[in-house]
Formats: C-alpha cells, sequence, structure tokens
C-alpha cells in the first residue's frame, strides 16, 4: 500500500474536522433535506397541488413510506450535490490554496494522501447517513407514525444505504478536481453526474448503470434489482484508482 | 564558519525542462555539500522556481538527473524524503487550522514519531517564536507570520537537505533575523541548504557560495565575501543578456 497512508489518514481526519466547509455542508445536507421533506408533506397534506403533483404516487403513501419516498427522492439529487461539493473542496482547495506544493517531497507518497482524502470522506458520509436516519426518525415519531405506521419504520433502513450509495457515486468529482487543478471542475462534474442519474431515474431506465441505480432504486425500488446496486462500488473502485494515478504523477506544471 | 565537505547532499546533472515559448531550464548543473548554504539569485523569471520544483520532483526533467544524498529522485522513497525540508511558493499552512495544528500535520507527514510529535512542534515554536499564534487559525494570520509559520513547519523536524525559495518574502526583520539563525545553525549540524532569492537579500548574505541564474541558465557566481554584490550581480545578468542579443 501507498507509504505513510496512516499519518496521511490523521492528517485529512484532522483538516477535514476543523473545516468549517465540511461542517457547512453537512448541516446543509442534514437540516435541508430534513427541512424540504418536512415543508413538501405539509404542503401536500394541505392539498397544494403543485407538491402533489411533483410527489406523484408517494403523496398517497403517507406514513413512514411517504416520509422516507420523499427524503430519499431530495437526497439522490440535493445530497449527490453536497458530496461533489465536498469532494471538490477536499481535492480541489489543495490547488486553489496553492497547499498542493507542500505535499510534495514527503515521506508520505502522494496516492496516500490521496487514498486518505477519500477514507476521510467516506467516513464522514456514513456518519451523514446515520445522522440523517436519525433526524428522519425523530421527524417521523414527531409526526405521530410511530403510533399510525409502526409498521413501516423498518423503511428507515433505505435511508443510510441510499445516502451512502450516492456517496460513492460522487467519488468521479475527486478525479475531476484534481485533473482540472481547482473546485469548479469537480463541481461540474457533480452537476453531470446528477443530470445523467435524475433523467435515466425519471425515465425508468439504467438500473445496471452504476451512477443512475441509487436515483432510481430512490424513486422506484422495484426496478432495481438488489445486484444493481451491488455494481455501485465499481465507481469509487475505478475513479479512486484513477485519482491515485493522478496524484502519483502529478506535475506542478500550470 | 565551518567549511562545507563531505557527498553533496544534492548534485543535479544536465537539468532540462523546456516548456511552449522557451521558457525553463536549459541544463544546469547544482551541487549543495552538507554544512552548505548555497544561494541562487536571479531575477523575477530567471528559472529559479522551475529548477527547484525539478530537484524536489515537483516537474519531471526532459533531461538530466537530481540525486539527494546519492538518491535519484525519481525512485526515492520514504527514507530519503524523510530527510528533506522544503517551501516552495506556498507554506504548509492550512487556513482552517491553529499554528500548532498545522505544525502537528507537518510533523506527521514528514514522518516524525508520534511520541516525538509534541517535543518537535515545541520546539520549533520557540525556535520561530510562535507562541503567540499557537492557538489561532492560520487564516487570521498576516501573510509574513504564515510564511514563519511555513517555514517552522519544513524545518521541525531536521532535515538534512533544505530547499527553501525566497523564504524571506513578506517576513518582516525579526523574522528574517530568526530564519537566518535557524539556517546558519543546521548548516553547522551537517545540513546542505539551498535558498533561492531575486534579490541579494539576508539570506543570500550568509550563503558559503552565490550562483547567478539567468534565463534557465547558471550565468555565474558571486564571492559572498566580495564588496558591492549588487554591482556585480547586475554586470553578469546584463552581459548574459547583450551576449545572447548579440
Amino acid at each position: 500500500m501507498s507509504a505513510g497512508l496512516g499519518s496521511a489518514i490523521a492528517v485529512e481526519a484532522r483538516k477535514a474536522a476543523a473545516s468549517r466547509v465540511m461542517a457547512s455542508v453537512t448541516a446543509l445536507l442534514v437540516l435541508g433535506v430534513g427541512a424540504l421533506s418536512l415543508g413538501m408533506l405539509l404542503a401536500a397534506a394541505s392539498g397544494d397541488e403543485q407538491v402533489l403533483a411533483k410527489l406523484g404516487p408517494l403523496a398517497d403513501d403517507g406514513g413512514w413510506g411517504g416520509l422516507i419516498g420523499v427524503v430519499l427522492q431530495i437526497t439522490a439529487a440535493g445530497g449527490l450535490l453536497a458530496f461533489g461539493v465536498a469532494l471538490s473542496w477536499l481535492f480541489g482547495r489543495e490547488f486553489a490554496d496553492g497547499t498542493v506544493a507542500a505535499l510534495f517531497a514527503l515521506p508520505v507518497s502522494r496516492p496516500a494522501i490521496a487514498m486518505a482524502k477519500l477514507v476521510v470522506y467516506l467516513a464522514w458520509a456514513i456518519g451523514v447517513a446515520l445522522v440523517l436516519t436519525g433526524v428522519v426518525a425523530v421527524l417521523g415519531y414527531a409526526m405521530g407514525y410511530g403510533v399510525t405506521d409502526a409498521a413501516g419504520v423498518v423503511g428507515l433502513l433505505r435511508i443510510p444505504v441510499l445516502v451512502v450509495l450516492t456517496a460513492l457515486i460522487a467519488v468521479p468529482a475527486a478525479w475531476a478536481s484534481t485533473l482540472g487543478r481547482g473546485l469548479l471542475p469537480g463541481i461540474a462534474a457533480t452537476v453531470g453526474i446528477i443530470v445523467v442519474a435524475q433523467v435515466f431515474a425519471i425515465a425508468d431506465a439504467g438500473a445496471w448503470i452504476p451512477i443512475v441505480a441509487p436515483a432510481l432504486w430512490a424513486i422506484a425500488p422495484q426496478s432495481v434489482p438488489a445486484a444493481a446496486l451491488l455494481t455501485v462500488p465499481s465507481v469509487p473502485i475505478v475513479f479512486g484508482g484513477l485519482c491515485a494515478l493522478a496524484w502519483a504523477r502529478l506535475q506542478l506544471d500550470r | 564558519m565551518t567549511e562545507p565537505a563531505g557527498a553533496p547532499r544534492l548534485e543535479a546533472r544536465g537539468l532540462v525542462r523546456e516548456f511552449r515559448g522557451g521558457a525553463g531550464v536549459h541544463g544546469i548543473d547544482l551541487d549543495v555539500l552538507p554544512g552548505e548554504v548555497h544561494a541562487l539569485v536571479g531575477l523575477n523569471g530567471a528559472g529559479k522556481t522551475t529548477l527547484l520544483r525539478l530537484l524536489l520532483g515537483m516537474l519531471r526533467a526532459d533531461h538530466g538527473e537530481v540525486r539527494i544524498d546519492g538518491v535519484d529522485v525519481r525512485s526515492a522513497g520514504p527514507g530519503t524524503w524523510r530527510r528533506v525540508g522544503h517551501v516552495v511558493e506556498h507554506p504548509l499552512a492550512y487556513a482552517e487550522l491553529t499554528g500548532r495544528g498545522n505544525l502537528a500535520i507537518a510533523a506527521r507527514l514528514h514522518g516524525e514519531r508520534r511520541d516525538d510529535l509534541d517535543a518537535a512542534v515545541d520546539r520549533v515554536i520557540d525556535e520561530f517564536d510562535l507562541a503567540r499564534y499557537a492557538n489561532v487559525r492560520a487564516s487570521r494570520l498576516s501573510l509574513g507570520n504564515r510564511q514563519r509559520l511555513g517555514l517552522a513547519a519544513a524545518l521541525l523536524h531536521e532535515p538534512s537537505f533544505v530547499v527553501l525559495d525566497e523564504p524571506t518574502n513578506a517576513l518582516d526583520p525579526a523574522g528574517v533575523i530568526l530564519l537566518r539563525e535557524s539556517l546558519v545553525r543546521r548548516a553547522a549540524a551537517g545540513a546542505g541548504i539551498l535558498v533561492s532569492s531575486h534579490h541579494l537579500d539576508e539570506v543570500a548574505r550568509i550563503a558559503h557560495r552565490i550562483t547567478v541564474i539567468n534565463d534557465g541558465r547558471v550565468i555565474g557566481g558571486l564571492d559572498p565575501a566580495g564588496v558591492d554584490l549588487e554591482r556585480a550581480f547586475f554586470a553578469q545578468v546584463h552581459a548574459d543578456a547583450a551576449g545572447r542579443v548579440a
């Protein structure tokens, strides 16, 4: 394995923990998804036709199924953007701030630093998944679903699965930020993934395309076999490898 | 001052890296000996930073080779890089971390053992008079104090080969004196130190050897003990420019 991975993980974890960007993205994602979901459900309950049209069959579900369905749909698009921004910052900031020069000529190799960024990102995404699930659970119990739809609570388990799958398909943003030497290429790559995933998902197609499967599973879980979800880790494996290669071959020639 | 001697800390031979438009480094040989402060002096755009990047593997050479303590940088491993400290252009100073936090991650990245980390950080905070800024985020530091922090981060693991690109930029006079004393002490302990500057600043004046670079080539040297170094420097640069025009 790359030299100094343990040290690199400790360093990247310390940087991420102190970062206001990561704290802001976490708050926006968790509170934003929670508030949007609550708002849409309240608007649907009041009979707002536009919101009812957007929710489609979810509006009729009610209970945990309705709440979780709305959360999943918002997370599949909004969460992907948040994860892409986080990755773009983790990688692109080294170029934007000029600190990348200090990451050369060290006993800790640059591929180890790139891998450490991805490890810290994944750990953070798992934390976000757990916190968001907790927030939605609190929301659901506050709305009385614990009494009216006690059996539906198991649907909460879909939330951490979707959040982590969504985080995995954002990894190409890290590669784009490295190749483009900044934050914007990563964010542009994220927007591209969102567009492809949402267009396919709305068309109810692309279950076996790894970057589409999570969004499709959020909208129409019956369209996506479990085996198709297992292809999703191929995205971080391929693009994580490309990141490590790009960091190994990096030159300050621009 | 102890005279530099022994196998070179750095050997560069026939280094070439050319960019579109003709800029770059066009065949440079360079040595830095143990115990030596070697200053590179040249005008802006002379090729100093490109040369330093080539020495540290930040750029790959079109031709030529670089050895640090006898090891080719293309195949150098952690054992070699652990002995190197550098600041080239931007210091290692992350805005979100405090002064101490930045020094702690620098120690980890330079291979300091976890047991020795706090002692190394305390030592360099003391050496560079950074106690006031130890618990202040780097984003709130002045440019000069961020540079001082970056220099401390590059030197806290007591490297035996040091590369500093225009290290006195933004430093106040007190910072320049601290840096000068730090480099003199490290050279006396056997480190080889390469410092670039676009003018004959305080650090260039403590050098054992001054090499003049112009248009990506070594065009001569200056005697650090000589008088009126500026006049001698500009005479060399102008003669080189005139020679190429002719």
